[in-house]
């Protein structure tokens, strides 16, 4: 027999391990791949094309799915060497054997790395070619038009051979220190021991019994035990930052596109005008090839005083917001601060220049929710908040061009000769943040367009929100046939169901990971039950009952869950608070929902784990006692 | 049924198998390894059975055990019959009426040689202190006293045996089913074993082995073969 065909005929003839660690190594490689092909589409696809989503959430989300990125490689990585060492450890009998029957050292090696070899390319290329597969159907699929295109086919090629060279070292150094190993120690249940014959004999209950056997068997496979552990922390963690961070930052997200609009307000407004602002919103959510210069203050747009007039005469309406929309071009204004520590005077910001749409507002009517700063106050002629677009491309600091320090808080926009003190930053859906909101009296000074072009009303809530708004769409065709009534909540709908799909889309990715963790416990219990299965049989054949097995096997799987689940968790919290997610919003229900979700999870890995060992309870005792 | 309380009614035959047959099934072949035995043991008495490798031995004593089932026949240990009863009532017969002793010893690896002989007390919840001192006297039956924290794997194999005997010993069963116990062992260890086999037979428990030693056959009040699935005298 060649040093080919041997290992080959053996993994045929061992079906359920070769196949489980094939599917293990291949779903680890599958979903670390797609995860990091669509962290990668999502990450730094949203970031180029530029023209979707604020950069403010843009930020929040590159830097949420780059950890996730590392984690999810770290996983598969963890994943893969576990495999990897656990297969060729379970061969350390096989390979006594060999040796004990006169095969030479290095025969014995060429065969198991041949196994090796054959198991880890099986793996690796089922994993990179489902992997692929999973990232095309991911791309292909309705919501994600933006991301679509070739995958980068370096991430492909560094993860098949990271994960091809981690398994192959980790696989390699058992099969050696088996190889090396006379074939008594290599076949004596000693070298699994790390147990001392110092104990004190204590009898215990029937449970205690179980939980003594249990205990045991997990620290005579210490190291095994203590790399499963790692890798379920590590998962966990994953799991944790995944869960939590996505329900979190959802939330978070979600509340500060949500506040940019009363869910009882309509916009009114001259029916191109209409149609234009609907479009700056839509921009949040929707990739547009081209966008036509739109001109603002076109006076077919102006809403004429009669028609404000004719608003506060309806039954219902509770506030009347007119605004004026211009886009312009402004300009940052630098400043200078001074060093606490040297009390030099630094330079802060230069006079970068770029287009925005300017809105006109009354600062007593504006209440924006800020996430720096604050709103205009209410006497102001002179303030201003930007959105976070603008603050990201003109107020940050921007080092290949020289500018080391830049803070939009201290810093002044410059719209034709006025100029207005920046005092917040909001995250804003309207033309994806590049937008600042400026008082309207100023910004009618300072452009001589002297009407509103667009008015918000808000409907009070006693009030029925349909027969309102009915009679607002009457009262204004009556005023200006031209006139359009829109309702803010649906295209604020749109832009949230946009955002919740792709932080529910990140929610999902680590449940590949997590099928690969519960796999690999699975293996793990397998190696266990397969080790203890005879002593199992003889505690049966002495009158244990067949539930002894899954007692033990549910000790056993409980002690590493909750261990991992433990670090995981703590750690990912920690993670998610502290590092990954500035102002959450955080309620008991959001804390529930992530209780849930990560309770689930464990449960659903425990439960699994439990496969194997009811198929033993189940089977005849006589089976495992040979 | 069994569990925390002893056989207490009086019955005339502690083992009684009466047309009993076995048959394994085999890459897809029958093999009938026992073939209407028939079998009655008395209460008190040491029954020994001899035959070449694969002739049943183990078979007979794994029925008797309630380890394994019949394919056809009816076997009835203290008068019950084992035939009729589930899994978990077997475990329970096993635990009370039966100590076994396995040819390979079987102890439990990650149990101590006292926690070996403890275990089937445990399952029975007799209280600690009769534990730690049942554990401690038949440790001292069997000689294995100095060794009670020690793990099998420290052991020789006479050492694993006799504890063994010990554990099998610990429930004070009625019934002792020896599969080969000194099959492993060198003279001096299967002396031993011999001995405490002498012990038992004075203490009126009811032994069946399978032994091909001539020194435990010996000992023996009646004496079967088994050959080609058939018991003789």
């Amino acid at each position: 027999m060649n040093e080919t065909f041997f290992p080959l005929a053996d993994l045929l003839r061992r079906k359920l391990q070769t196949s489980l660690v094939v599917t293990i190594l291949a779903l680890s490689v599958a979903s670390t791949l797609s995860l990091l092909l669509f962290c990668d589409r999502v990450g730094l696809g949203i970031l180029s094309t530029g023209d979707i989503m604020t950069k403010g959430l843009t930020a929040v989300l590159f830097q949420f799915v780059t950890f996730v990125e590392i984690l999810v490689f770290a996983v598969g990585a963890v994943i893969v060497t576990f495999v990897a060492y656990l297969m060729m450890t379970q061969r350390r009998r096989d390979i006594g054997l060999i040796k004990a029957a006169g095969c030479p050292n290095g025969l014995v090696a060429g065969y198991f790395m041949t196994e090796l070899l054959l198991v880890i390319i099986a793996g690796c290329t089922l994993g990179v070619l489902s992997g692929i597969f999973v990232d095309y159907v991911v791309s292909r699929s309705g919501d994600y038009q933006f991301i679509q295109g070739n995958p980068n086919y370096w991430l492909v090629l560094l993860v098949f051979v990271t994960f091809f060279v981690l398994a192959l070292v980790f696989g390699m150094k058992p099969i050696l220190d088996a190889s090396r190993m006379s074939p008594i120690k290599a076949l004596s249940p000693l070298i699994y021991f790390g147990l001392s014959g110092k104990k004190e004999f204590k009898p215990l209950s029937d449970h205690g019994l179980t939980w003594r056997l249990s205990y045991r068997s997990l620290v005579r496979r210490q190291s095994a035990t203590l790399r499963i552990v790692a890798l379920l922390s590590i998962v966990f963690i994953l799991t944790t930052v995944v869960v939590a961070g996505s329900i979190i930052a959802s939330d978070s997200t979600v509340s500060w596109i949500e506040s940019s609009s009363d869910g009882k307000t309509v916009a009114i407004a001259h029916m191109e005008m209409a149609a234009q602002y609907d479009l700056l919103r839509s921009k949040f959510s929707t990739h547009f090839d081209q966008v036509e210069r739109f001109n603002y203050s076109d006076e077919r747009f102006a809403i004429s005083p009669d028609a404000i007039q004719l608003l506060k005469n309806i039954p219902g309406v509770s506030e009347i917001d007119p605004r004026l929309i211009l886009e312009e071009h402004i300009r940052e204004v630098g400043n200078f601060t001074i060093d606490p520590e040297t009390l030099a005077t630094l330079p802060v910001g230069d006079s970068r220049e770029g287009d925005s749409v300017i809105i006109g507002v009354d600062p007593s009517k504006l209440s924006l929710h800020s996430i720096q700063g604050r709103t205009i106050d209410a006497g102001s002629l002179s303030e201003a908040v930007i959105g976070d677009s603008i603050a990201h491309s003109m107020f940050s600091p921007n080092p290949s061009k020289g500018i080391s320090l830049s803070n939009p808080l201290v810093q002044t926009v410059g719209i034709r000769g006025g100029s207005f003190t920046i005092v917040g930053v909001r995250v804003d859906p309207i033309n994806n943040g590049r937008v600042v909101y400026v008082p309207i009296q100023k910004l009618a000074n300072i452009t001589d367009v002297v009407y509103t072009n667009i008015v918000f009303v808000t409907v009070a809530q006693s009030a029925d929100f349909t027969t309102t708004v009915a009679e607002i769409r009457r009262n204004m065709t009556e005023a200006n046939p031209n006139l359009d009534v829109i309702e803010i909540a649906h295209i604020s709908k749109k832009n949230v169901g946009f955002l919740k799909s792709i932080w529910s889309t990140i929610m999902i990715l680590p449940l590949f990971v997590l099928s690969s963790a519960a796999l690999c416990l699975v293996g793990y219990l397998i190696a266990a039950l397969d080790e203890q299965k005879k002593e199992f049989a003889t505690l049966r054949a002495l009158g244990g009952k067949s539930k002894l097995v899954v007692t033990s096997l549910a000790f056993q799987s409980s002690i590493i869950l909750l261990s991992g689940f433990g670090i995981g968790v703590s750690l990912g919290i920690v993670v998610t608070l502290v590092i990954l997610m500035a102002n959450p919003l955080v309620s008991i229900l959001t804390v529930l929902e992530i209780a849930a979700w990560l309770f689930s999870a464990l449960v659903g890995i425990f439960i699994v784990t439990l496969i194997p060992a009811f198929s033993m309870a189940k089977s005849p005792i006589l089976r495992h006692m040979i | 049924m069994y569990r925390g309380h002893s056989i207490t009614t009086s019955i005339s035959c502690a083992v009684s198998a009466a047309d009993l047959s076995k048959t394994y099934e085999l890459s897809g072949e029958e093999t009938e390894v026992l073939k209407g035995v028939n079998l009655e043991v008395y209460p008190g008495e040491f029954v020994s059975i001899r035959g070449s490798s694969g002739t049943g031995k183990t078979t007979l004593l794994n029925l008797i055990g309630g380890i394994d089932r019949p394919t056809s026949g009816k076997i009835a240990v203290f008068g019950e019959d084992l035939t009729q009863k589930d899994e978990d009532q077997l475990a329970d017969f096993r635990c009370s009426c039966v100590g076994f002793v396995f040819q390979a010893y079987n102890l439990i690896s990650t149990l101590t040689v006292s926690e070996n002989v403890a275990f089937p007390m445990e399952w029975r919840q007799t209280p600690s202190e009769q534990i730690i001192n049942r554990v401690a006297a038949l440790l001292e039956i069997v000689g294995m006293g100095q060794r009670a924290n020690y793990f099998p794997s420290q052991l020789s194999g006479g050492e694993q045996q006799r504890v063994a005997f010990a554990r099998a010993l610990s429930n004070d069963p009625p019934l002792i089913l020896a599969d080969e116990p000194t099959g492993n062992l060198d003279n001096m260890n299967s002396q031993r074993i011999t001995d405490i086999f002498r012990l038992l037979k004075s203490q009126g428990k009811t032994i069946i082995t399978s032994t091909h030693d001539a020194n435990i056959f010996a000992l023996a009040d009646r004496k079967f073969t088994l050959e080609n699935g058939r018991l003789t005298t």
